[in-house]
């Protein structure tokens, strides 16, 4: 064993609090440390994801109290792929802001922590147990999303952040609810232990909890009644974060709610409630995102109508669907972290990011407006990019079980997709030069991570079995049930004295 | 551990009632008012009501601390029958450290939520909710 799963939110955590200081002795540490720590993670990730596929799930104990009554944390081949996918996406984003803010020390300081923060509360949200450490994993994800919200004082950032921070509280206050009326009626709070004895509840209170950790992680995961807070804070925070919202954060909040859905209650129709919830969310979104003026604000809304393909997939509920739900969240994390990190390039300068400003600007940034053309095809879902096979296997999904309506909505949408995606890429590329738009061009290492998120989406394009192996085995242990009971419940009857 | 809704002694009760209108109170305060600090004030009211319910879940009449003292043992052999009987009278300690968390946690959203408040009058020059609008609410 090349390491425990712990080791993901101990180092991360541990050099956040070091870089303020480490800084006092060498400044570029600074910048250099949380590469260091997101590159090691990368490759015990790796590595322990190879190994969890082969020989199965790794359950960590905490401090000697075994499950039920400790915390634990399970790298299982589902959590594994999200966990490795996180860092991977958190490390693209320190290549590309490792020279962001580079006058300034301190916003770096700031800066640093806070991603580094980030990325530790997701990957704690998708690796813990226990539903309570979830809920401080994911306070931990929000501080830092609030306080990265508003990193830019010039901006709105104040107010975008302030009403992510009221929806973003009150959602926490039902999660807690939801604990309670848990803890009240089972007595434990570990994952395995209530999916075990959630037969034991009055079916009433399983809906009411099931509500309340609807309300309580729809924000994260953008769900369509609580995803207000996400245009603004998308086109308010700095671009890279953009992208680690999309890429990271998103991710760990659908999949708190899947695990909620899937294992902790089986109750009848939460995969239609799924499908129903997901489809508000998609067209609401794809409708909202043909008309808008600003860049981030349509990346934004593309990302919430991405968000809301992934539900519907996963409520087609069988395990092509599931296959297909987290094939969707691979690409959109790869493919949306390339459009917002590109397109912050495009409208660098501009106050307003209004998509009229980006006219022309290939003659000035062809790298660039190549890149963001990359992610806008392959968003859409055109072979033979990575979009095209998630897409394909939703399609394939649905059609295996008839769900004839889901296969039309999917095609539409990809069509309004394509309508705003290539309306910017048409300003890019054939529109005259507006000569008051100040271009900036890109810095060296945002190139490369650029380029990287390139690299991935035609190598998931040419070569998608490369990944579906993962994904498989992901899907597997999401809706084997019992596996993961008896899994994380049997590392508690071994400990025993 | 387990509670019947409706099975409940009167402290117990009041106990529930309270929380529930402490967190009422909260929603109120956050949802409708205009003023920013008193729409933070109303999210600490909520913290405040949910921690309380938390707490609630935990009471025992006349219960004791969950701690196996020597005075409390008294040379008993510690079989799983003697801890069941030593245990009975006392409090579940899991709410109180979740409570412990949740109050820590709730002190930091309101730090952040003030120095947003701060960031934003120095913007706008309002606390009114309804004059802050270049986003669209």
């Amino acid at each position: 064993m090349v390491g425990s799963p712990v080791l993901f939110i101990a180092i991360p955590l541990l050099a956040a609090f070091l870089i303020p200081l480490l800084g006092f002795v060498w400044k570029e540490s600074v910048r250099i440390l949380p590469g260091l720590v997101l590159l090691y993670l990368l490759y015990l990730s790796l590595t322990l994801m190879e190994q969890v596929v082969h020989t199965g799930t790794i359950v960590e104990v905490i401090a000697g109290w075994a499950p039920p009554w400790g915390i634990n944390l399970v790298f299982s081949p589902l959590t594994g792929l999200l966990t490795t996918l996180m860092i991977l996406m958190g490390f693209i984003i320190w290549i590309y802001s490792y020279r962001f803010k580079n006058i300034d020390f301190q916003e770096a300081v700031k800066y640093f922590i806070l991603l580094l923060m980030l990325i530790t509360g997701s990957v704690g949200i998708v690796l813990t147990g226990d539903i309570f450490n979830q809920f401080v994993f994911i306070e931990i994800t929000s501080i830092s999303a609030y306080a990265l919200t508003a990193f830019y004082k010039g901006r709105d950032s104040a107010e975008a952040s302030f009403k992510y921070l009221m929806i973003g509280s009150l959602s926490s206050m039902f999660l807690l609810l939801a604990i309670a009326l848990i803890y009240s009626q089972l007595g434990t709070l570990n994952m395995a232990d209530i999916a075990a004895k959630a037969h034991l509840m009055k079916p009433e209170f399983k809906i009411l909890a099931l509500i309340f950790f609807i309300t309580g992680l729809g924000i994260e995961a953008e769900i369509f009644p609580l995803n207000g807070w996400a245009p603004d804070a998308y086109a308010q925070a700095p671009g890279p974060i953009g992208a680690a919202f999309s890429g990271i954060v998103v991710k760990a909040g659908v999949y708190a709610m899947i695990r909620v859905m899937f294992t902790l209650f089986d109750v009848a129709g939460t995969h239609q409630f799924l499908i129903v919830i997901g489809i508000i969310t998609l067209i609401i979104a794809e409708m909202s995102a043909v008309r808008q003026e600003h860049l981030k604000r349509m990346l934004a809304y593309s990302s919430i109508g991405q968000m809301g393909l992934v539900i519907v997939a996963f409520g087609i509920g069988t395990e092509e669907g599931v296959f297909a739900a987290l094939f969707l969240m691979l690409n959109h994390a790869i493919i949306k972290s390339l459009l917002f990190l590109s397109g912050s390039y495009l409208v660098y300068h501009s106050t307003g990011k209004y998509i009229s400003e980006v006219d022309g600007i290939a003659r000035n940034l062809p790298i660039t407006s190549f890149l963001f053309a990359l992610g806008s095809i392959a968003i859409v879902g055109m072979p033979p990019f990575a979009g095209f096979w998630s897409k394909w296997s939703m399609l394939t999904a649905a059609a295996h079980s008839n769900l004839i309506l889901i296969i039309g909505l999917v095609l539409s949408v990809s069509l309004i997709e394509l309508v705003y995606y290539f309306r910017v890429l048409n300003r890019i590329y054939f529109f005259p030069k507006k000569k008051e738009v100040v271009v900036k061009k890109p810095t060296i290492n945002a190139l490369l991570a650029m380029g990287l998120l390139g690299l991935l989406i035609l190598i998931i394009g040419f070569y998608p079995d490369s990944v579906t192996g993962y994904l498989h085995a992901a899907s597997q242990s999401l809706l084997d049930k019992g596996k993961y009971i008896h899994d994380v419940l049997s590392t508690g009857q071994l400990l025993l004295p | 551990m387990e509670f019947k809704l409706f099975d409940l002694s009167i402290v117990e009760y009041a106990f529930f009632v309270t929380s529930v209108l402490i967190i009422l109170i909260g929603l109120y305060a956050a949802l409708v008012k205009k003023t920013l600090i008193k729409i933070v004030i109303g999210l600490s009211i909520l913290d405040a009501g949910i921690n309380l319910l938390l707490i609630s879940i935990g009471y025992l009449k006349a219960g004791t601390a969950p701690i196996f003292s020597p005075a409390l043992v008294k040379n008993m052999p510690l079989t799983l029958e003697n801890i069941k009987k030593l245990s009975e009278g006392m409090v579940d300690p899991v709410p109180q450290a979740l409570v412990l968390t949740a109050i820590v946690i709730g002190f930091g959203v309101t730090a952040v939520a003030l120095s947003l408040v701060i960031r934003l009058y120095r913007h706008h020059h309002t606390l009114n909710i309804d004059e802050i609008k270049n986003l669209k609410w």
